[in-house]
C-alpha cells in the first residue's frame, strides 16, 4: 500500500541535510585513519622504541594501519621523545606515555602487545630480547645487531618466548619482490638458470656526509651522562652511530644487508663463501670502510651462482640501488624504486607473448635504436635483450606492507606467518657479518656450519 | 544604357531560386561560426573541471587476482567541481613572478587579480559559450567573449607565449567575422543586443 509521504518543508530539509552531512564529515571519513579505540578488544597496543629518523619513517607507515593504539614512546633524546609524542598525540588525539629508558617503560606500562624498535643497531638485540622476554611481540629494524652473537640472542629469545619477532627487511613484504619470486623466478622460471647476481647501493658524497655538524641547537643536545649511560661517547656518535665500529656494521650492514638478504631469499640458499675488498677511499677518518665490494659463492640445486655486491658511499654513479638476477634466459633487475626495475629476455630464449597475455609481464616500449658507430665490431655484440616490466606495483610507503604483515600476525596470534622472522633473517644476515672481516684480512672466508647457525 | 560587360555581370549574379543564394550562404556561415565559437568556449570551460581519477586494481594472472597484492594503476578522466582549475598550475607559477600580476590592497582589501581570474575564467567561458550557442544576446556575448580572449592574450604576452597569442588572434578574427555576420544570425532565443 502506498502511504502518504511525510511533508518536509524547505527549512526542515536544509537543516536535516546540513546536520546529516556535518555528522558524516565529523564521524565518518576521518575514522579510518584515526588510531583505534584504546578500550576495544581488537586494538593492538604499541610502544615505539626509538623515534629518530627511522622511527619516524616507521610511524608514518604505522599510522596508516587500522587498529593500532600508540601507548608509549621511548627515546633517550628529550628532543626526539617530545617530537615523537607530539606526532602520536596529533594523530590519535591522546598523548602516549613518554620514557627515556626502556626498562622503565617495560616496568610501568601494562597491556602492551607489541613494540617497534628503531634504535641504533647495537641496541637492537638488547632491546628486542628485553621486550620478547617481557612477553611482547617485536618488530625490529634490520640489521638485527652489530654482532652476530647479538643476532643469535634475538633468535633464541624469540624461540624461547614463543613471541613474534619480525626483522625489518621490508622488501620481503614488498608486493613487487614477492611477485617476482613467486611468479617469475619460481613459478614461470623465466630466468632459466640463474648464474650470476649483481647488486649495488651507490650513494653520492652529498648523501653520505656526517649528520649534524659542529653546532647543534641546544634543544637537541643529549646530556653527556645520558649519552654515556647508553653507550655513546658524544653527540657525534649519537647522531652518526652508523660510522662507528662498536655501534654498527658500516655501509655493508646499513645498506647492503637489505639487498644481500634478497640474494639469499630469491636463491633460497646461503652462500658458501665470501671474498671482499674495502677501503677508506674518501672518508679517511671513518672507522668503517666507505666503499666495499664483495663476491658471495653459492651452490644451488641449479648450479653455482656468484653474487657480486658493492656499496659505495662516494658516488651515486651506476643508477643508485638495485639487484639484478641474471639467468641464461632472462635477467630480472629489481629495486625498491619501481622505475629502476626491468626484466630482459635473452636473445634466443622462448618468446614471452603468452606470459604477457596471461598477465605476468608488461611489454616495455622498445628504446630507440642507436645509430651505427664506426668503432663498433658487430661480431662481438649480442643482440640487445627485449625489455619488459612488471604488470603492476603498489601504492604504499615502502615499509608499510612489512609492518602490516607483522600486525596481521600479531592479531591472528601467529596463524598469519611473518614474512621475515628473526630465524629467517638470521640465515640471511649471518654471511654479511663476515664481509668486513674478509675485506680487512684480504682473505676469502669459507663458511662453516657453526658460523652461519644460531 | 548598359554596356555589354555590365549586362554580362548582372546575368552571372542573377539567381534562379526564390531566395538569394548569397543570403542563405551568409546565414549558414553565421550559424557555423556561432556553433564553432560556442563549442570552443563551452568545452574549454568544461575542461577546467576535468581531473584524473586514479584507481588501483589487483593484477590478474589468467584472470585471477594475484595473492602478492600487486596492483595495476588505471587512471580515468573525470569531471568534478573539485577538479576546477581556472589557470593551469604551470602558468600560475609564471604569472606569480610577473610584477603586473601582483596583488594589491584597496581599502584594507587585498585584491589578487590572478586568483579572481582563476575563479571566473571557467564559468565565464561556459556561460558565454552557452549564450552564443542558444542565441541569447549574441552580439553582446560575442563581444564579451572577445574581451575574455583579449585578457587571455594579455596574460600570454606577459609570459611570452607567442604560439598561444597567435591562436587567440585567430579566435578574435572569427569573433569579428561572427559579429559582421550578425545580420544573418538566425535561430536565436533573445535577438536584442
Amino acid at each position: 500500500m502506498n502511504q502518504p509521504l511525510p511533508f518536509i518543508n524547505r527549512r526542515d530539509f536544509l537543516s536535516k541535510t546540513i546536520a546529516g552531512t556535518g555528522a558524516g564529515l565529523v564521524l565518518g571519513a576521518p575514522n579510518i585513519l584515526r588510531a583505534a579505540d584504546p578500550g576495544s578488544a581488537d586494538t593492538i597496543h604499541v610502544a615505539l622504541v626509538g623515534f629518530g629518523k627511522q622511527g619516524e619513517v616507521l610511524f608514518n607507515c604505522l599510522r596508516n594501519i587500522p587498529g593500532l593504539h600508540f601507548q608509549a614512546v621511548c627515546d633517550i633524546s628529550a628532543f626526539n621523545l617530545k617530537w615523537g609524542m607530539g606526532q602520536v598525540r596529533a594523530f590519535q588525539r591522546s598523548s602516549p606515555k613518554g620514557y627515556a629508558d626502556i626498562d622503565d617503560m617495560l616496568a610501568t606500562e601494562k597491556g602492551l602487545d607489541a613494540v617497534v624498535v628503531a634504535t641504533p643497531d647495537f641496541w637492537h638485540s638488547p632491546h628486542t630480547v628485553k621486550c620478547l622476554e617481557a612477553g611482547l611481540n617485536v618488530y625490529c629494524e634490520k640489521m638485527m645487531s652489530n654482532t652476530i652473537d647479538g643476532a643469535r640472542a634475538m633468535v633464541k629469545a624469540m624461540e624461547k618466548t614463543g613471541k613474534l619477532c619480525q626483522i625489518g627487511h621490508q622488501r620481503r613484504s614488498n608486493p613487487r619482490y614477492r611477485f617476482v619470486l613467486d611468479h617469475l623466478i619460481n613459478g614461470q622460471k623465466i630466468c632459466g638458470q640463474i648464474v650470476n647476481i649483481n647488486g649495488q647501493w651507490n650513494r653520492s658524497l652529498g648523501s653520505s656526509q656526517d649528520i649534524g655538524g659542529e653546532k647543534l641547537h641546544a634543544s637537541t643536545i643529549v646530556p653527556d651522562d645520558v649519552l654515556n649511560k647508553y653507550g655513546f661517547k658524544d653527540m657525534h656518535q649519537f647522531r652518526n652511530w652508523r660510522l662507528y665500529l662498536d655501534l654498527s656494521g658500516g655501509p655493508i650492514s646499513d645498506l647492503g644487508a637489505h639487498q644481500i638478504d634478497i640474494f639469499n631469499w630469491f636463491l633460497g640458499a646461503v652462500p658458501k663463501s665470501v671474498f671482499a675488498s674495502g677501503g677508506n677511499d674518501y672518508f679517511k677518518k671513518r672507522e668503517h670502510f666507505d666503499n666495499v665490494m664483495c663476491i658471495f659463492d653459492y651452490d644451488t640445486p641449479q648450479g653455482g651462482v656468484r653474487a657480486f655486491y658493492q656499496v659505495l658511499t662516494t658516488t651515486s654513479a651506476g643508477g643508485g640501488f638495485w639487484e639484478s638476477f641474471m639467468g641464461t634466459e632472462a635477467t630480472i633487475k629489481i629495486s625498491e624504486i619501481a622505475s629502476s626495475s626491468a626484466i630482459y629476455r635473452e636473445d634466443g630464449a622462448p618468446p614471452w607473448d603468452k606470459l604477457v597475455e596471461r598477465g605476468f609481464l608488461k611489454r616495455k616500449p622498445a628504446p630507440p635504436k642507436p645509430p651505427p658507430s664506426a668503432d663498433s665490431v658487430k661480431s662481438y655484440e649480442s643482440a640487445p635483450p627485449e625489455g619488459f616490466d612488471l604488470p603492476g606495483g603498489f601504492n604504499k610507503p615502502a615499509h608499510q606492507p612489512h609492518l602490516e604483515n607483522f600486525f596481521a600476525a600479531v592479531r591472528s596470534n601467529g596463524s598469519v606467518k611473518l614474512n621475515c622472522d628473526a630465524r629467517h633473517a638470521f640465515l640471511s644476515e649471518a654471511p654479511i657479518y663476515y664481509v668486513n672481516p674478509s675485506a680487512l684480512t684480504h682473505q676469502p672466508i669459507v663458511f662453516t656450519t657453526e658460523q652461519l647457525s644460531v | 544604357m548598359s554596356t555589354e560587360s555590365e549586362i554580362e555581370s548582372e546575368s552571372e549574379n542573377r539567381c534562379p531560386c526564390s531566395c538569394t543564394c548569397r543570403t542563405l550562404g551568409l546565414i549558414y556561415g553565421a550559424l557555423l561560426l556561432r556553433l564553432w565559437l560556442a563549442v570552443r568556449a563551452i568545452q574549454t570551460g568544461i575542461e577546467k573541471y576535468a581531473g584524473t581519477l586514479a584507481s588501483d586494481q589487483p593484477v590478474k594472472i589468467d584472470g585471477v587476482a594475484n595473492t602478492q597484492d600487486l596492483l595495476s594503476s588505471a587512471s580515468a578522466k573525470e569531471y568534478a567541481l573539485s577538479h576546477y582549475h581556472g589557470v593551469p598550475q604551470g602558468l600560475v607559477d609564471k604569472f606569480k613572478a610577473e610584477p603586473l600580476m601582483k596583488s594589491y590592497t584597496v581599502m584594507d582589501y587585498t585584491i589578487d587579480p590572478l586568483k579572481i581570474y582563476d575563479i571566473i575564467l571557467g564559468p565565464a567561458l561556459v556561460v558565454l559559450g552557452v549564450t552564443i550557442l542558444l542565441g541569447i544576446a549574441s552580439r553582446t556575448s560575442l563581444f564579451l567573449l572577445g574581451l575574455l580572449y583579449i585578457s587571455l592574450t594579455w596574460g600570454l604576452i606577459l609570459i611570452k607565449q607567442d604560439d598561444g597569442i597567435s591562436w587567440l588572434g585567430v579566435h578574435m578574427i572569427l569573433i569579428v567575422m561572427a559579429l559582421m555576420l550578425s545580420h544573418y544570425n538566425r535561430c536565436t532565443i533573445f535577438k536584442k543586443w
